[in-house]
């Protein structure tokens, strides 16, 4: 008899996943999936209305990242106005720098003390009930605070710049619509009303100080732990090849660090990606055409970006990337639990960013908007927090857009997610005899390290209960466990 | 920007009025502000937050807002918060008693909290409510004006 096990939904994600597994007599593993159940139709909802509205729509695709839709519509748009990214107005570029490392500072925050932390903290055997973000608050309450001051400092940042914490609007073709006030910014530098930016660099130093601490007593977990090769995408400097989360030049690797996709350029991606799709999964498969289906997948985020870059330009965090490369004896890291001690690192980088910004005074020009010659195609790409994130229009002469393609951070991550589930399966469930919810539990710790938004990829509506059924292989419910709604 | 608080008790309304009957926390918001009261601070949520849990500590009295699927006899419940550390899925939504939870455990304050949730039906992607949600509104505004304003 064959059996299958499934989780439904994988918990502490952004958004409704659902993994099967499938065992065979012994319980060994002959087959695993990680199902994305949501469905999404922005793409086709925003065909024919007007261009400008694109980046109002968009950031309606997500409750936690819309700035990452927003800014990323808004660099297509700006193309169809006629302007590059440097050809807007300084102030405009950096009022959309600050709220860009605002959102990715909350983000990151975010998933890590509220969704990851636990697993770090507790372990794989403790107690669900224990393992979430209150158990964390009722052992590490001064922790915990953090945390929340930190998420509340990037929302902040995004409530100054686009008017409201979640979906604002900064934004318009061509440049930003709003400057700062020295008030404004000075709200975030004394260290009145709430801890300071220079608070929040000292938070993330010792955030990555545990997590160091963290990786010299698990060593081994941390670095067996789903582990796999594989390729790497994202954003570098187009000067340098340094960290870029903005704009950039778009560059690969192989899971060995050479180069796969050689710093192009935003308008050329769409001759170097397909997206492969599954009858099993709404969400699709992106690759590299010149590689293949099985070869050309690669893994975006901060893992993907430490690796990519050869160099941070804050030098805070320029000095962790190297304490990060020595502890992966300075090769390509393949190691996915990594990616917290990389998301860690940015979160960093944002913070002494947001510093450079709020203490230039380009902030508070005038100078917001510039207008150049009319296209009828634009594509903006930057990295979102969970990785590249790619929006493509088409306008007509009516300035309606006929054609809209998405390319979200968590598309990228579908077959590094689904070989993550396949590890853990393989390595860690085969063959035992009973499976238990903390054996479980590792496939989506697994997962969660890709800090995956479902609703992003697919664009999600409702939400539902958690359940674990056991089937035979003629779908026959041997055991049923449900999580509450 | 966060400001100088003034008021004892907060309202928070959480919803999506995108939504139809998902739109009666903020439906119930709206109401609140045309009664001009003093000492009553509100606020909007999509969701809450895990920040809503420093934002509850600096308050007396919290009373959360929020639609409801669950029958109800009068069309709507008032019922306490209780503090009990719930597994949340995600957080793009957490509940009132994770968010007190949380309150508690960081900040060390315990605000009385309630949690007013109102009958909805219709859960469609479209803005206004369901004529069984208008009727259960009026019936918690009525509520409200003849008990709760005492209790403010």
């Amino acid at each position: 008899m064959q059996n299958k096990i499934v989780i439904d939904p994988v918990t502490r994600v952004e958004g409704h996943g659902k993994v099967t597994i499938h065992l065979d007599e012994q319980n060994k593993v002959t087959d695993s999936f990680f199902h994305i159940v949501e469905f999404r139709g922005f793409e086709k909802f925003v065909q024919g209305h007007p261009y400008w509205e694109a980046p109002v729509m968009v950031q309606r695709l997500c409750g936690i990242c819309p700035v990452s839709h927003h800014l990323a519509a808004a660099k297509a748009i700006d193309r169809i106005v006629g302007l590059e990214p440097h050809e807007l107005s300084i102030t405009a570029q950096k009022i959309r720098k600050l709220l860009h490392y605002g959102q990715i500072f909350q983000s990151h925050a975010l998933h890590f003390f509220y969704l990851a932390s636990p697993d770090l903290l507790f372990g794989f055997n403790s107690s669900p009930e224990m393992r979430n973000v209150v158990g964390v608050a009722m052992e590490y309450p001064e922790l915990a605070k953090k945390g929340i001051l930190m998420r509340k400092f990037g929302q902040e940042i995004i409530k100054m710049v686009a008017g409201k914490k979640i979906h604002g609007i900064s934004t318009t073709p061509g440049g930003v619509h709003k400057k700062i006030t020295v008030r404004e910014r000075d709200y975030f530098l004394n260290g009145k009303d709430i801890p300071s930016i220079d608070t929040m660099i000292s938070w993330s130093q010792e955030i990555i100080d545990f997590m160091k601490s963290y990786h010299s007593q698990n060593a081994h977990w941390l670095n067996e732990f789903a582990t796999y090769p594989s390729g790497h995408l994202g954003l570098v400097n187009a000067e340098n090849g340094y960290l870029e989360l903005y704009d950039g030049r778009l560059r690969a690797i192989d899971s060995m660090g050479h180069k796969t996709l050689d710093d192009i350029e935003d308008e050329e991606y769409q001759h170097y990606f397909y997206e492969g799709v599954e009858k099993w999964s709404y969400l699709k498969f992106p690759y590299l055409k010149h590689l293949g289906r099985s070869e050309g997948w690669n893994r975006v985020g901060p893992l993907a970006r430490l690796n990519v870059c050869e160099g941070i330009s804050t030098p805070l965090a320029a000095y962790e990337r190297l304490q990060f490369l020595d502890a992966n004896q300075g090769k390509t890291c393949n190691r996915t639990m990594f990616s917290h001690w990389a998301r860690l690192i940015e979160l960093l980088h944002c913070a002494e960013m947001m510093k450079d910004l709020l203490e230039d005074d380009d902030l508070l020009s005038n100078d917001l908007v510039r207008r150049g010659e009319r296209r009828n195609e634009g594509v903006g790409i930057i990295e979102a927090p969970r990785g590249t994130l790619i929006h493509h229009y088409q306008v007509d002469e009516k300035d309606r857009i006929t054609r809209c393609n998405l390319i979200v951070s968590t598309t990228h991550n579908n077959e590094a997610m689904n070989r993550a589930v396949k590890w853990v399966a393989e390595n860690e469930i085969s063959g035992k005899a009973t499976i238990s919810e903390n054996l479980l539990n590792k496939v989506e710790v697994a997962i969660r390290a890709y800090d995956p938004c479902l609703s992003c990829a697919t664009h999600a509506l409702g939400k539902m209960p958690l359940e674990i059924s056991l089937l035979d292989s003629n779908g026959n419910t041997i055991d049923v466990k449900r999580k509450s709604e | 920007m966060s400001k100088e608080r003034a008021s004892r008790t907060l309202v928070l309304g959480i919803g999506n009025c995108g939504r139809k009957d998902d739109g009666l926390g903020w439906k119930f918001i709206d109401f609140l502000k045309e009664q001009k009261i003093d000492d009553l601070d509100l606020e909007y949520r999509y969701q809450l937050q895990i920040e809503d849990a420093e934002l509850i500590s600096n308050y007396d009295r919290v009373i959360f807002v929020d639609a409801t699927k669950e029958p109800t006899t009068d069309g709507f419940y008032l019922r306490p918060c209780s503090k009990v550390g719930m597994t949340e899925m995600t957080s793009h939504s957490l509940h009132p008693e994770t968010v007190y939870s949380l309150c508690s455990a960081v900040y060390g304050k315990n605000p009385e909290c309630l949690i007013l949730g109102i009958e909805g039906k219709d859960w469609g992607l479209e803005t206004g409510l369901s004529f069984e949600a208008e009727s259960n509104l009026e019936r918690a505004k009525r509520y409200f004006i003849a008990h709760l304003f005492v209790y403010l």
